[in-house]
């Protein structure tokens, strides 16, 4: 703690007078040094960290693996045939096998065997670090959404999001944004706002759900517009303010809290510049936007792009709200569809992060809850109509993620499922195993970035997880 | 000579002084609970050459051998072979050895690798024990697991030595010794060479008091009269606490802090879809906590209704408000059974006793003495608790409306039972037996017909909760019938079956260390009475604890629900003790136990010390309580304090819960707050609001900017501004009225010269500024210019509609050169037919600047129509740009490197829709305009585009910016 007495005896000893306008360098001790009056100033990683912050783009609904990144011949021999061994449990009935609607072909120097569902971020391959043996523990959207976003599956155990924990762990590197950001167009997903939840850690945690449908960026933030006051005229409010906080203060001992606040007054009001600068892709010359695409997609790409190259932590793009990626019936529609959207604005931003440098240290990670049955669904009374056909059901045995930049290694795919795709049976990496990595990456040993809650210490990981070293580069 | 605060508090130092030290359990009981560990054969006294064997020839084979995986709290299979106790208890599963029969015992079945089916071979890695080995473990345990008796007896963290779970020891106070509460605080203090504060002063106890009390600021009339008694403060302070106390403001304040421990909520959390989320009357719980903290229920009974009211209630009895007071229970978050039991163990236990019991769901609690199976005790009780109940404890507002709401509701209920009735039908066909048992029949509806009674049910349930028109219910608990055993889960696995667990309390609590199991039904209310027993170590405690941190902003113990060995130690325990004692003693009351703390002299400090420096180096976190610890408004004093200062706060107590943080903004109390547990609105989170899901015991306090966007920008703020502004338009002094109405106070000079000069540049700049369309450097509208002179006739438009601005209330107006003039919020926009209906933004300069423009006019009908002609303009330097956006191209460049323009000259930006031909003219144009001194941020058409302005006015914003100040936010 510092030891100066009085706001009076800090001025004089630090050389400032008692009417200087602005705020006190005190406040810049302040940062990093209590954060519990700022629970946003940076924090201490355990070890040096490979990546500084995260976007997650979101599939929600489960994109199938067998159908983009996890290339089985043999669904092609097979298709239209009972799949041999013993079939495993989802969560509808599936029936035969059935083959991609999507060409496979091999990408980059490294070779990787992608569809043509995704052709530009194939293009982008010797990049990408693909995971074919992602697995979780049920094939269900609720639990499968809680396990990916905060470890824990159950959906009434509610936990914080991983993007609190990496906020949590590593505050902000600006002030004038929230840490962490969850785009959704349109919405909310499944299971809602609890995807981005601080839960028991403090509120300053919590992800700031912006809805990208949104163009105006008074839509976009609560209260990040002044609707009556003229910035001027809100200028003159402010230093009103703080000359009576300046007032007040004099002469009494230095109060961090109140102090803290005066300093907070001043970050709002950059904010309210600072975010509509971030979320304004507008100003982007006209051949980044192109690049990224002239789409509610595109859009979104880019504005997280614009949030981590501003210090924003943790991103979260979903592809919508719901489950759009649950393509139960025709597959090829559905996915074509969605991957048609996601496509050109994820190449573009891996390109562009890559081209800026920012990919470096920016971890990119791409998947959805789960993956797809690589047999038929059939139609079950209830659960979807009769017409059902040529979908695929939910799949948490096995399934395809990947990660670019961050430190992981590109050009890289890792682990294995089973001949048709179904069952993660070579390096099986569970989704406790995923974050232990991204926050090993991050600098942080998993088991030790605890927050003490209700007598226990809490980690995101629970008592699971394991770093995969072999993917880090 | 004693010297007592207040007249009042004379009887109980009187009381003190008789020795009234008598600890809440006698010697007897505490020699009962060290010896708790039931089950442990007593441990002899081991021969020197027993132990010399144990050193000699077993300890090296454990640390080789086992302890890299069986040592300390987290060891596999949780069994723990680093102390002998560890040998006893065994693994999660199972004992591990057999003190009789050494050689069955599991363990050594594992070093053998015998095989058998369920034992591991051990040990995992490296070799298999040599058979001698083996045999001498074997002897080992049949010699009673021979271990130095100092490893255990002197272990520093012996849970049951542990502060907390000893009975509450009441020291004497000495006659002379002042308020009790400053007498153990000061002690310390002297101890640690710390000084305290001097008293606050009249004003400052007067408005910390009431924000303490009531959540709401003070009355300047009221604090004046304060500051003008005549009465010694000894006199005149304990007559304003006692008043404060009188008020029903009061019963509004605690009940929100109790809803915290409670994670009240008037949602249940997440359902799918169809599936209505409210809970309906979980409003009756609040108001009961309302009434019954302003009545001073004794504390323990507080408690009584809360756990099992339903038994409690006479039946005969017209009055069944109580019963609302089962919320506690029956609001927990939704889910399995498991996890709904489990949430109502862990807000019990925290709640109450700060016990982290759920920690011991999967295994024995790591640190506290909570075994696995008491945990299952309190879980049983649960169980048999399960039934949901809502009776009627008010009564229906009766007329024409709820008669149409019954017809509403039996038309709603018509379509379920329409829809059930042949399905029932059809399935009591397929299920004869069943026959006439529709509760069975429900049970095997299939999965199509389910969904859609459930969303008949949803829609009904939905109506029921619109229309709010029930009368109030309470939602209670029912036990069952017949009660059910519940077992030990294993690991906390369902389909592992151990222990039967009866129902019953924990032993660390219990009489003697020794509970009784319980007889009567769940055993709810034996356990509600076992938790108030005043015998129990934890219960004053924990809620002596918490008034304190809520009056202080920490507890004596800081974290307040959890006193177990991961806790921190209490910073005074005698004081804590002795409050403990004192309270049980005055019968439970909140209401004395708040008025004893007031009425110190450690509560009635300044929240500044003169020996600040030297204090800080000896305890820099305040734990001495040497300063009144200042402290930022709670979200829902803020929001109380701001409707109350602007006259504008509803005094309307009780009833359904309201939106608070959204438009149209309610002028209810925020304990009046609609909580939706599943998405509460982030802006409760910002400011720190406790998370519904779970039972909260200290709220975080943090600043972020986010708080502060809040009070500079949000609607209801800036309202309260121009309600305290309105309020006093018509006074004279109008300084002096918005200072006593903010902050109970009368401005200071330096005050009246700030506001003074912040209300004539307000209203000079924004006479400056002239009538403004809205709030932003932009005007939207249309005209004319002069080409040669640049003088622009500017109409703004009139009418903004669906987000755009436009000129009258319909577009297009038939026959109108007008007809298509609007421009949106993405800088789409239309010309009129010619030249003199162009469409115009208007920009206007904040300051003297050098700017350049930037942005291009996009059109999407290529090759359609003759093109828009495009022109920029400013009254001194006439038109700076003048092109024709070419038909058969898309897009148009509008750049101007630089441009010089003085303050409060405007920009014109003008699409003339070229020789009077406009059609195929929609275009969007998004100019940005930069600061080529960098000192503005850009302005841009579409990010700041903004409909009418509302400006606010002078005093509105002076206002505003009042309750924006350190001075309202914080008590000091």
């Amino acid at each position: 703690m510092n030891g100066f007495t009085s706001r009076r005896q800090f001025l004089q000893r630090t050389g400032m007078g008692m009417g200087a306008l602005g705020l006190s360098p005190f406040l810049s001790s302040l940062q990093g040094s209590d954060r519990s009056l700022n629970p946003l100033a940076p924090g201490k990683t355990h070890f040096s960290p490979r990546a500084k912050r995260v976007i997650h783009i979101f599939a929600n609904g489960g994109p199938s693996q067998v159908d983009s990144f996890d290339y089985k011949p043999a669904l092609e021999k097979y298709d239209g045939k009972e799949m041999p061994g013993e079939g495993l449990k989802t969560e509808r009935k599936t029936g035969a096998l059935m083959k991609s609607p999507f060409n496979f072909s091999q990408h980059g120097e490294c070779g990787l065997w992608a569809s043509d569902l995704f052709p530009k971020v194939a293009a982008m391959a010797d990049d990408l670090c693909v995971i074919n043996s992602m697995y979780a523990n049920v094939p269900n959207h609720e639990p499968s959404l809680m396990l990916m976003n905060t470890g824990a599956e159950r959906v009434n155990l509610v936990r914080p999001s991983v993007g609190s924990w990496v906020t949590y762990g590593l505050g902000t590197e600006n002030e004038n944004l929230p840490g962490f950001v969850s785009l959704c167009p349109g919405g909310v997903p499944v299971v809602e706002t609890q995807n981005w939840r601080s839960a028991f850690l403090p509120g300053a945690y919590q992800g700031a759900h912006i809805d990208t449908k949104n163009t105006q960026i008074s839509k976009l933030i609560p209260d990040i517009r002044n609707p009556r006051m003229p910035k001027e005229l809100q200028r003159r409010q402010l230093e009103l303010i703080q000359e009576m906080n300046r007032q007040d203060a004099e002469g009494n001992a230095i109060d961090p809290a109140a102090e803290a606040r005066m300093h907070s007054l001043e970050l709002a009001y950059k904010m309210q510049i600072e975010a509509s600068d971030a979320f304004n892709v507008e100003r982007e010359p006209a051949h980044v936007r192109e690049l990224y695409g002239d789409t509610l997609h595109g859009r979104q790409m880019l504005i997280a792009r614009r949030l981590v190259e501003r210090g924003v932590r943790f991103v979260q793009v979903w592809h919508g709200d719901g489950q759009p990626w649950d393509s139960h019936s025709e597959i090829a529609k559905g996915h074509g569809k969605l991957a048609k959207e996601a496509d050109q604005p994820i190449a573009a931003l891996l390109f562009d992060l890559k081209q800026r440098g920012l990919l470096e240290d920016t971890l990119v990670i791409w998947g959805g809850e789960f993956g797809r049955t690589p047999t038929v669904e059939l139609p079950t009374p209830g659960a979807n109509d009769a017409n059902t056909k040529l979908g695929r059901d939910h799949n948490h045995h096995g399934f395809s993620m990947w990660m670019a930049g961050g430190g992981v290694k590109g050009g890289m795919q890792y682990g294995k499922t089973d001949e048709f795709g179904f069952k993660a049976v070579e390096n099986p990496m569970h989704v406790h195993d995923l974050h232990a990595t991204i926050l090993h990456l991050l600098g942080f040993n998993h088991e030790k970035l605890t927050y003490r809650y209700a007598g226990r210490d809490f980690r995101l990981t629970d008592i699971h997880g394991h770093v995969v070293d072999d993917l880090i580069a | 000579m004693l010297k007592p605060v207040s007249s009042t508090l004379l009887p109980l130092c009187v009381l003190l002084i008789n020795g009234m030290s008598a600890p809440f359990v006698s010697a007897e009981e505490k020699a009962a609970l060290a010896s708790k560990s039931e089950g442990t054969p007593a441990k002899s006294e081991f021969s020197p050459e027993q132990l010399e064997f144990f050193e000699t020839q077993i300890r090296p084979v454990l640390a080789d051998n086992c302890l890299e995986c069986h040592s300390g709290t987290k060891s596999k299979l949780g069994l723990e072979l680093n102390h002998r106790a560890g040998w006893l208890a065994g693994s999660d599963y199972r004992k591990v050895i057999n003190l009789e029969k050494p050689a069955e015992s599991v363990l050594i079945k594992a070093v053998l690798h015998s095989g058998e089916k369920g034992v591991p071979a051990m040990p995992e890695k490296g070799n298999k024990l040599p058979p001698e080995t083996v045999e001498k473990l074997t002897t080992w345990i049949g010699m009673g697991l021979p271990w130095p008796e100092h490893e255990e007896t002197t272990k520093a963290n012996d849970p049951l030595k542990h502060w907390a779970f000893q009975p509450v020891k009441a020291e004497a106070v000495p006659e002379n010794a002042g308020h009790p509460i400053d007498y153990f605080v000061r002690r310390a203090q002297a101890k640690a060479g710390v000084s305290p504060a001097a008293r606050a002063d009249r004003y400052t106890l007067h408005r910390r008091a009431n924000f303490a009390l009531l959540g709401l600021p003070p009355k300047y009339d009221e604090v004046q009269r304060f500051i003008d008694d005549p009465k010694k403060h000894e006199e005149a302070w304990p007559a304003l606490v006692d008043h404060l106390l009188g008020s029903p403001h009061f019963g509004e304040r605690w009940a929100r802090l109790w809803m915290d421990v409670a994670r009240y909520a008037d949602t249940k959390g997440y359902e799918g879809a169809g599936q209505e989320r409210r809970f309906i009357y979980s409003y009756t719980y609040r108001d009961w906590l309302i009434r019954a903290l302003n009545e001073d229920l004794p504390y323990d009974q507080f408690l009584l209704y809360q756990f099992a009211a339903e038994q409690i209630v006479d039946p005969a009895t017209p009055d069944k408000r109580h019963l609302a007071a089962l919320g506690f229970l029956s609001l927990s978050k939704n889910g399995s059974q498991d996890e709904i039991l489990d949430d109502r163990v862990d807000t019990t236990f925290r709640g109450t006793m700060a016990l982290t019991v759920s920690c011991a769901k999967c295994h024995d609690h790591k640190f506290d003495p909570i075994s696995t199976k008491e945990y299952y005790s309190l879980y049983g009780i649960f169980l048999n608790s399960l039934t949901v109940d809502t009776p009627t404890i008010g009564e229906p507002k009766l007329g024409p409306e709820y008669d149409k709401y019954l017809a509403g509701l039996a038309e709603k209920q018509k379509k379920i039972d329409d829809f059930l009735a042949p399905v029932l039908e059809r399935k009591a066909k397929e299920h004869p037996d069943l026959a006439g048992q529709r509760d069975k029949l429900i049970t095997k509806v299939d999965r199509e017909d389910r969904r859609k009674l459930t969303n008949l049910e949803g829609e009904r349930d939905k109506f029921i909760a619109d229309s709010g028109m029930e009368p109030d219910k309470a939602i209670i608990l029912r036990d069952r019938d017949k009660p059910i055993n519940q077992h030990v889960f294993i690991r906390g696995n369902a389909s592992r079956r151990g222990d039967l667990a009866p129902r019953q309390f924990l032993a660390i609590a219990s009489e003697g260390g020794k509970p009784n199991e319980f007889k009567n039904g769940s055993g709810r209310l034996e356990m509600a009475h076992q938790i108030v027993r005043p015998g129990n170590p934890l219960t004053a405690r924990n809620i002596v604890n918490r008034v304190w941190m809520w009056h202080f902003g920490e507890g004596i113990v800081r974290t307040v629900d959890d006193f177990g060995m991961q806790g921190e130690r209490p910073d005074n325990p005698e004081l804590l003790d002795w409050l403990a004692n004192w309270f049980v003693e005055n019968d439970w009351s909140l209401k004395k136990l708040h008025r004893l703390i007031l009425t110190s002299e450690t509560w009635q400090q300044q929240s500044d010390n003169p020996k600040e420096t030297e204090n800080m180096l000896v305890d820099s976190e305040n734990r001495l309580l040497w300063k009144f610890r200042k402290r930022r408004l709670e979200l829902e004093q803020m929001r109380d304090g701001m409707l109350d200062v602007a006259g504008n706060l509803s005094n309307e107590m009780f009833g359904r819960s309201v939106v608070i943080l959204e438009p149209p903004y309610s002028n209810r109390r925020s304990v009046y707050a609609y909580i939706d547990r599943q998405n509460l609105n982030p802006t409760f989170r910002n400011f720190d609001f406790s998370n519904p899901q779970e039972t909260t015991g200290k709220r975080p306090t943090t600043t972020i900017p986010m708080q502060a966007l809040f009070t500079l920008n949000n609607p209801f703020v800036q309202d309260q501004g121009e309600n305290l502004a309105r309020k006093t338009a018509t006074e004279k002094d109008r300084v002096a009225q918005l200072h006593r109405a903010v902050f109970a106070k009368a401005p200071s000079e330096s005050d009246r010269q700030l506001a003074e000069s912040f209300v004539s540049v307000y209203e000079a700049e924004t006479a400056r500024l002239g009538k403004r369309q809205t709030n932003t450097e932009w005007s939207y509208g249309w005209g004319d210019i002069d080409e040669t002179s640049g003088k622009v006739v500017f109409h703004p438009f009139e009418h903004w509609i669906k987000e755009a601005w436009q000129v009258g209330k319909e577009r297009p107006l038939k026959d109108n050169p007008l007809s298509y003039l609007y421009v949106d919020a993405n800088g789409n926009t239309h010309p009129g037919y010619t030249a003199k209906e162009s469409v115009i933004f208007e920009w206007r300069a904040p300051a003297d600047l050098r700017v350049s423009i930037g942005g291009a006019v996009q059109r999407s009908n290529v090759g359609k129509g003759n093109g828009v002609r495009v022109k920029v303009a400013t009254r001194s330097a006439g038109v700076v740009f003048d092109k024709v956006l070419d038909p058969a191209k898309g897009s148009l460049d509008v750049s101007i490197p630089e441009l010089t323009i003085a303050s409060n000259e405007s920009v014109y930006l003008i699409i003339d829709p070229h020789e009077k031909n406009s059609s195929f003219d929609s275009v969007r144009w998004n100019p940005v305009i930069s600061d080529l001194d960098n000192k503005w941020p850009k302005w841009e058409l579409a990010e700041s585009f903004s409909g009418p302005a509302t400006p606010s006015s002078s005093w509105g914003a002076y206002a505003q910016g009042l309750l924006n100040t350190n001075r309202f936010l914080f008590i000091e």
